[in-house]
């Protein structure tokens, strides 16, 4: 059996342009066709409905609007499915069989607040998410379980300020990188109307997180800067959630080092959707120039991008400014 | 039809049976030593449906960390031998949520081809929700991948590393990955605070699997299951108890199973891990025992302790 390492292409310089002739006639295409009855999208085509593919979609179908546009049918229907879905306590499930709240109530939040007229008909939907969102604390750093830590015999392996408070995956767990940044791009530039009180101070603890968890020399992963003394390894799509949720600071030392990762590394990238998400991130910082060796239509044609309809909302959402989608209230 | 998750306590099992072989090297051909070994199993896989779980765990450019492309590729090509209508790669990397990445990474597309309707991501598969038997956590029921549940036949398809949480990761901690990201997250956390341990019983004793193979021609030893040293062993480790599997390749590993504690709790309900409950084949424990590090905390597993 062959095991020699096929032969990598050169990079390329190309553009860092919006990739529109793509996204807009293979992705968006697809995005259409997989939306449910019920208005939601599963993370393949004809998979049940659910709460993140549904916010990606929305997120990425709602970007190809002109300014000023009227919702289109699948918007308004994927929008309904959302507000169905919605927990009584104000969260979101990540599937409706679940009656927990979790990490995507930020996504559904920022997703229903992005534009002007969403956030007068979604009001209150959204301020009941984000007083949730505010609400939800994570475990490990609660007082109790530090000072467990501080009397257990056992040494901490992992090199973390247990200050630092950000946001899990699911409640009554440990901080990470992605559920903070999400909360983060939910709790930002929200009609403070919407915001809870706690608003403010739970963002300045968010950013404390991911200023905290950062790899040595830059960019993320799931939130594991060193473990036994070693130093984590940064991945894509962290460290692009994390640099977009702190891209009011991208004069701070821990923006100039993650970006330059995402620089050097963007040509090794291998699969679609951390390109994509890449692409954004390096968009949002004002970058006009990358280093590539594949391109969209290259990645599709290796695996179908695994039907992902999340991969192919991130490749829609690289057709458009970042800025002009980022910000929750439509603002920048 | 979902697969029966009826337990068998282990008093209640026969011995079981695991076979070693030797594989000196990936380069080396794996395909008829793979499937002969199976054939001793006599499995019922004619016509049915497979579903191989490698253990991926991140991007791995090096080859150390993840179960190798040739070892995936050569099983599929086996069970498909075999008679097995349709054998299915799938997987749900805990600490990365581009499952495609991984799969680059590793070459997995190289040994087998496009992948877009061989891998499922179980990480973003159909769920349904499943009650925890065993109870050996505080997780009264998790949500699962449907393709786990709804497959004739699972082969849990690990890499030999040792763990800095759990002692080792073998074919039973490897089943962690049928968890859905898309509700527990990257990594899952909820696991975690349930007791890695119990968590571990509990998902076993749901899904069951039914065959394991474990990737021991390179393991890795120390500071696993991702930045840990390499280790040749030159071993592949077979058997359709899982438990009896894990139990052998800790003594190939020079560590005691009975100290690791999911796999002691495991030799109550799920499997055998007693020396004389698991009849040998192929060649000895002793002609293929390669002592693998591990982090202090777990000092206390190694054979000579």
């Amino acid at each position: 059996m062959d095991i020699v390492p096929a032969e990598e292409p050169a990079p390329v310089i190309a553009e860092l342009n919006p990739d529109n002739s793509f996204a807009k006639n293979v992705c968006a295409p697809l995005l259409r066709d997989a939306q449910n009855a019920d208005g939601g999208w599963g993370f393949h085509p004809g998979a049940s409905s659910r709460v993140e593919p549904t916010c990606w979609a929305l997120k990425a179908l709602t970007s190809l609007l002109a300014p000023g546009t009227l919702d289109g049918d699948a918007i308004r229907r994927g929008r309904d499915f959302l507000i169905a879905a919605q927990l009584a306590d104000g969260s979101w499930p990540s599937t409706s069989e679940e009656k927990t709240g979790c990490w995507v109530t930020s996504l559904a939040c920022w997703v229903l607040a992005g534009e002007s007229e969403g956030q007068k008909k979604y009001s209150e939907a959204i301020a009941t998410g984000l007083s949730w969102v505010c609400g939800d604390w994570p475990r490990d750093s609660g007082w109790w379980q530090r000072t467990l830590r501080r009397l257990s015999s056992a040494k901490q392996h992992a090199k973390h300020n247990d200050a630092a408070r950000g946001w899990g995956w699911t409640p009554g767990t440990s901080s990470w990188v992605e559920p903070t940044a999400f909360a983060l791009l939910a709790l930002e530039n929200q009609d403070s109307s919407q915001l809870p009180s706690l608003a403010q101070k739970r963002r300045k603890l968010g950013e404390a997180l991911l200023y905290d968890r950062m790899c040595p020399g830059g960019g993320w992963n799931c939130g594991n800067p060193e473990v036994y003394g070693v130093a984590g390894e940064p991945l894509v799509i962290p460290t692009t959630w994390a640099l977009l949720a702190l891209r009011e600071y991208p004069e701070r030392r821990e923006n100039i080092e993650s970006v330059a990762w995402m620089e050097k590394n963007f040509s090794s990238i291998q699969a679609p959707g951390s390109y994509a998400l890449a692409r954004i991130c390096l968009a949002a910082y004002g970058r006009k120039r990358i280093e590539e060796t594949a391109n969209a239509n290259d990645f599709h044609v290796r695996n179908e991008f695994q039907s992902n309809i999340a991969v192919a909302a991130w490749m829609v959402l690289t057709a458009s400014n970042p800025r002009s989608w980022l910000a929750a209230g439509g603002k920048n | 039809m979902l697969r029966n998750r009826t337990l068998i306590p282990s008093f209640q099992r026969p011995a079981s049976r695991v076979i070693i072989r030797r594989a000196a090297s990936y380069e080396q051909e794996l395909g008829t030593l793979i499937y002969e070994s199976l054939v001793e199993f006599a499995l019922p896989v004619k016509d049915k449906v497979i579903l191989l779980k490698p253990n991926l765990v991140g991007l791995d450019p090096l080859g150390v960390m993840n179960t190798h492309p040739a070892v995936i590729a050569a099983t599929r090509e086996s069970f498909l031998r075999l008679g097995a209508s349709q054998v299915l790669i799938g997987d749900g990397p805990a600490m990365d949520r581009d499952t495609e990445a991984i799969l680059e990474s590793v070459r997995l597309r190289e040994f087998i081809g496009p992948l877009a309707r061989i891998f499922v991501d179980l990480n973003i598969d159909e769920i349904e929700r499943v009650p925890l038997a065993t109870k050996a956590s505080r997780l009264k029921e998790l949500f699962m991948p449907k393709t786990v549940l709804g497959t004739d036949l699972v082969v849990s398809l690990p890499k030999l590393k040792t763990h800095h949480w759990a002692g080792v990761t073998l074919s039973l901690k490897n089943m962690f990955g049928v968890v859905p990201g898309s509700c527990y997250g990257w990594p899952k956390n909820v696991l975690h605070w349930a007791g890695i341990d119990n968590a571990i019983l509990d998902i076993n004793a749901a899904v069951k699997p039914d065959f394991a193979i474990v990737d021991g021609i390179v393991g890795m030893e120390g500071n696993g299951p991702i930045q840990g040293t390499p280790k040749a062993c030159g071993a592949l480790i077979f058997g359709d108890d899982p438990v009896a599997v894990d139990a052998t390749c800790c003594r190939v590993m020079g560590l005691l199973p009975e100290r690791i504690k999911y796999l002691a709790a495991a030799g109550t309900m799920l499997g055998h891990i007693k020396a004389d409950k698991i009849q040998q084949v192929g060649e000895n424990i002793a002609a293929v025992r390669s002592k693998f590090a591990v982090v202090k905390e777990f000092s206390g597993l190694s054979e000579a302790a």
